[in-house]
């Protein structure tokens, strides 16, 4: 060890000091022997070249002791990186596309990876977020729904799995007295809940036990970036008092890094309590979900088992309705990026055919420099090279342009994720985290040392059997245009050729589904319809009546203005899916069983609604004036609802519905009218069984106003603003947007996917098409002999198309039979992500099919063309 | 030579007195009596090798004849070094010489 460090020291530091020394030295030592020549009697000159003489080959000493202080391997090492820079210079063209082929396939990898480790792998930014758990309650019917508070407060005391627990739900309040009138975000939270994320106050502090309990004024934590923006970053924040929805909360403290509430952002957190209604009865939902740290060594079922325990104990000492309820647990982790998981893991695997790709085609084109280098290394090894260091120079040359191509991949990647993150749907939890840090840099850089050691080792194992003599004597081509090599570079094109017919099934399959949710009929006409969407402060509307009031002087303003054709108003419009569902039944028809009782979607409408949106009535008429809070209880139903109980929608009309099913008290109402399907969830997803109350029965506060006008949405959008400020100014507006957009805003997440998909088949056919073109190419090149003697015995152009065409047949017949049988096992991973086709749609198979047919003849054009104009007199001369 | 040998020689040579490289090659072959006549291709890369594992150390010093050379001389480790190779080589030259005299 220590000689190995004396070495290296040397080898760079004291080597010419060592130099100078040896030297004198060795000059040291001719003297003695010059110095006994002369006493011996000789004359100085004779004595000089005899003490020569004898002491040898000054040159080769000095040669032999400087190699006992060298790195012999650091040295040659160095010399390959010499060598392999010069190879990368002396032919720029290929190693421009070796460098491009792999900047695409690393960079893609990386990108797409570094999504997937911001998203799905990088800890949680809380202490233990690992184990942290995301807890609710399930029934029969639904899983994780909200926990009841009693539920809470006996998990929270009676538990033995659990380090902590705190329950959180989010809120819309508004804030007042501070220019204007601002819709903003509450995190509604028990005291632990800063505990268990790990949050510290910048100034003041944040909620105690104390807080728990009703005071007055009411006390209020915010966020950072909330003080920061809306509250002028006021030093003197702490103690001020802030008007949400009319009442005022103290500020008690500023966050120092908000804790993130997990899937939408948030500007303060206020203290979370129950109702008195919640307080008192074991089975009334808020829509509370419950935040748990497991303790060390405690596992997800374990605390699942124990939690389940103090819920069977409570059904035995409360019996209720909700007696079969279990807990609903999953890790924080899991439970924020399900359904993510899919999405990413065919976007990865869609990456990883087109690094296969990249590599296939390195290799191959590494294979093919190798035939026409394989004169170079058989003299080489001629004169003495070892085996060993031609096969480690040819390695290190080829992990040189790998690590080129690496690094200019990651410059890639830099770019992409950029675009990447601008464009990816907004939904997806911590993605605009996503950067190149040292874990994505780490696996880019492993990616790229397998992809160096895959594509050097391939032509040196595929050239293992070649003997070098043999080689010497052959002519200029050489190793590789054996049997071996050729099978290999066909292989290689079967493979890209298959993956290309792969990534364009799954890209056209998911393109197709695209664009058929997005034709897709939503059930009314989104064309020229504004959608304003309002949550009505609730300190200055309180009552129904005035609730009501202010939607309709509002709608009766905004018809009056000019352009506008009709207006509306619904409590969940399409598209914004879930606001609400409950049980029930329909009292007419058998009582289902307790585990059996359906659920609906609920929403609100006002008369002018379905007239605004045209949406389309099936049967009866849609709410009306008439419908007043005092009259008999009406309720419209959808045409999904009406086809799960009725073969005939207007058998509905004048039965009756049990809100809250059977076995829970609830309303009766009755259907007077059926309305067609609209998308509740989305443009793409499958229609759900809904029921709308007229607004003057369910008074709700929060409504989209629908407004259906004439020219130019801009001046439309403006004419509202100055409506809404001239009828009431601190009602804030939550967003107002064309409904087409809102719409579309659906589909952001299945559009992210194909788009990406189809960039990335894009660039699989333009590499296959270069791999399958390069080994064509070659093919011609080292047959042009061959080729030449048949022109010269008579045999036509078509004779000789025929004959490269048959290669170039058989190639492709392989890569799409492959192909194909690829695409159908593809089919079933992606068949959750298909809209309105089945996952293995012939038509796309057909399309990929014959896109990929096509990509083969194109690059089949070229070296066809060259065989054909291969001129027999010139070749045959060459030879 | 046999591998090694010559180091174990060079250190034998400076266990007397320090010496300069001229001066162990010198003595190498006097005391075999001319058998080895050192090269001096293997004596510099040799002594190289000792000075790197600090077996041996080397100074500049004027000879007795007014002539400046560099004198190497034993370390610490370089002494415990020739003892260990010392009784090694004791061993083997007496194994040898068994088995060869067996052979009548």
């Amino acid at each position: 060890m220590r000689a190995l460090w004396s070495k290296i020291r040397n080898a760079f530091g004291k080597r010419s000091t060592i130099a100078l020394e040896l030297d004198e030295e060795m000059d040291a030592h001719l003297q003695f022997l010059m110095d006994e020549n002369l006493e011996r009697g000789m004359r100085p000159d004779e004595a000089r070249t005899a003490a020569r003489r004898e002491f040898g080959n000054v040159r080769s000493v000095r040669e032999k002791t400087y190699r006992t202080w060298q790195f012999p391997r650091l040295e040659s090492f160095l010399q390959d990186l010499r060598y392999g820079l010069r190879g990368i210079f002396r032919t720029p063209v290929f190693s421009l596309v070796v460098i491009l082929t792999l900047a695409i396939g690393i960079g893609a990898n990386t990108a797409i990876f570094s999504t997937v480790y911001a998203v799905l792998l990088k800890p949680l930014p809380y202490p233990a977020g690992e184990r942290l758990v995301w807890l609710g309650e399930s029934s029969a019917k639904a899983t994780g729904i909200s926990v009841t508070w009693i539920n809470f407060e006996h998990w929270q005391s009676d538990s033995r799995s659990f380090d902590g627990m705190a329950g959180f739900q989010n809120a819309d309040l508004t804030l007042t007295g501070r220019g204007q009138a601002l819709l903003t975000h509450a995190g509604l939270v028990t005291n632990r809940f800063f505990q268990l994320t790990g949050s510290r106050a910048a100034l003041g502090r944040l909620f105690t036990a104390a807080d728990d309990k009703a005071e007055k004024p009411e006390t209020v934590v915010v966020t950072e970036s909330f003080w920061a923006k809306t509250l002028g970053a006021d030093p003197q924040i702490v103690g001020k008092t802030l008007t949400l929805n009319g009442s005022a909360y103290e500020v008690v403290g500023v966050l120092a890094r908000d804790p993130g509430f997990f899937l939408r952002p948030v500007d303060y957190y206020l203290p979370l309590r129950p109702s008195a209604a919640q307080a008192a009865k074991r089975d009334a939902h808020g829509s509370m979900r419950v935040l748990g740290l497991l303790k060390p060594g405690v596992t997800l079922a374990e605390a699942r088992t124990d939690l389940n325990t103090i819920l069977e104990r409570l059904a035995k000492a409360d019996p209720g309705p909700e007696d079969g309820h279990r807990v609903y647990a999953a890790f924080l982790t899991d439970e924020r990026t399900e359904g993510l998981g899919r999405v990413f893991v065919i976007l990865m695997s869609a990456v990883a055919l087109v690094l296969l790709l990249a590599c296939a085609n390195i290799a191959s084109l590494l294979l093919i420099r190798m035939t026409t280098r394989a004169r170079e290394m058989a003299i080489r090894t001629a004169i003495g090279a070892g085996r060993s260091r031609i096969a480690r120079q040819l390695v290190t040359e080829t992990l040189l342009i790998t690590a080129i191509g690496g690094a200019a991949g990651v410059l890639l990647a830099h770019f992409c994720l950029r675009l990447l993150v601008q464009f990816a749907p907004r939904d997806i939890p911590r993605l605009a985290e996503a950067t190149l840090n040292v874990p994505v840099l780490l696996f880019a850089a492993a990616v790229t040392i397998a992809v160096g050691l895959f594509c050097a080792l391939a032509p040196i194992f595929s050239s293992g059997g070649v003997n070098l003599s043999i080689l010497l004597k052959e002519s200029t081509k050489g190793a590789g245009s054996n049997r071996v090599g050729h099978a290999i570079r066909g292989g290689l094109v079967v493979a890209e050729i298959a993956m290309a017919v792969v990534l364009l099934f799954v890209s056209g399959i998911l393109m197709r589904s695209l664009y058929l949710a997005e034709a897709a009929s939503p059930g009314f006409d989104s064309s020229d319809l504004l959608a304003l969407e309002l949550q009505l402060p609730s300190g200055k509307y309180k009552a129904d009546a005035a609730i009501l009031d202010f939607y309709n002087r509002l709608e009766d303003s905004l018809r009056a203005q000019p352009g506008v054709e009709s207006v509306g108003a619904v409590n969940c419009p399409p598209g914004a899916g879930d606001c609400g569902d409950w049980w029930y039944s329909v009292a007419e028809k058998p009582t289902p069983a307790r585990d059996d009782v359906p659920l609906t979607l609920l929403n609100v409408a006002d008369p002018q609604y379905f007239n605004a949106m045209k949406i389309r009535l099936v049967a009866g008429r849609g709410p009306s004036s008439e419908d007043r809070a005092d009259g008999p209880a009406v309720v419209i139903i959808n045409e999904e609802l009406a086809h799960a109980w009725w073969k005939d929608a207007r058998s509905a009309i004048g039965q009756h519905i049990k809100l809250g099913g059977p076995y829970m008290k609830g309303p009766v109402l009755e259907i007077v009218g059926v309305a067609g399907n609209v998308p509740q969830m989305g443009l793409d997803s499958a229609p759900y069984p809904e029921i709308y109350f007229p607004s003057a029965q369910r008074v709700s506060s929060g409504m989209v106003v629908a407004i259906r006008t004439h020219g130019d949405p801009e001046q439309a959008a403006a004419m509202v603003r100055r409506t809404l400020a001239l009828i009431d100014q601190d009602v804030p507006i939550q967003s107002l947007k064309p409904f087409d957009e809102r719409l579309g805003a659906t589909l952001k997440q299945r559009r992210f996917i194909a788009v990406l998909l189809a960039i990335f088949a894009g660039i699989a056919v333009l590499l296959a098409a270069i791999g399958c073109y390069g080994v064509l190419n070659y093919w011609v090149s080292s047959r042009r002999q061959d080729i030449a003697i048949r022109i010269a015995m008579g045999a036509g152009s078509v004779a000789i198309v025929r004959r490269i065409g048959r290669q170039a047949a058989m190639l492709a017949a392989a890569g799409l039979a492959m192909g194909l049988v690829g695409s159908w096992l593809a089919s079933r991973w992606i068949a959750s992500m298909v809209f309105g086709i089945t996952a293995h749609d012939p038509a796309v198979l057909g399309f990929a099919a014959a896109g990929a047919l096509m990509m083969v003849m194109a690059a089949a054009a070229f070296p066809l063309w060259r065989a054909v104009r291969v001129s027999p007199i010139e070749t045959l001369r060459e030879a | 030579m046999l591998q090694g040998t010559l180091e174990v020689l060079i250190l034998r040579c400076l266990k007397l007195q320090a010496n300069h490289a001229y001066g162990i090659s010198l003595f190498l072959q006097q005391q075999s009596d001319s058998e080895f006549v050192v090269d001096n291709g293997s004596l510099y890369p040799a002594i190289q090798r000792l000075l790197q594992r600090k077996w041996i150390q080397g100074q500049w010093k004027t000879s007795p004849n007014g002539r400046r050379a560099r004198y190497y001389s034993l370390t610490a480790a370089g002494r415990k070094e020739l003892l260990r190779a010392t009784s090694k080589w004791q061993r083997f030259a007496t194994a040898m010489a068994k088995i060869l005299a067996s052979e009548g």
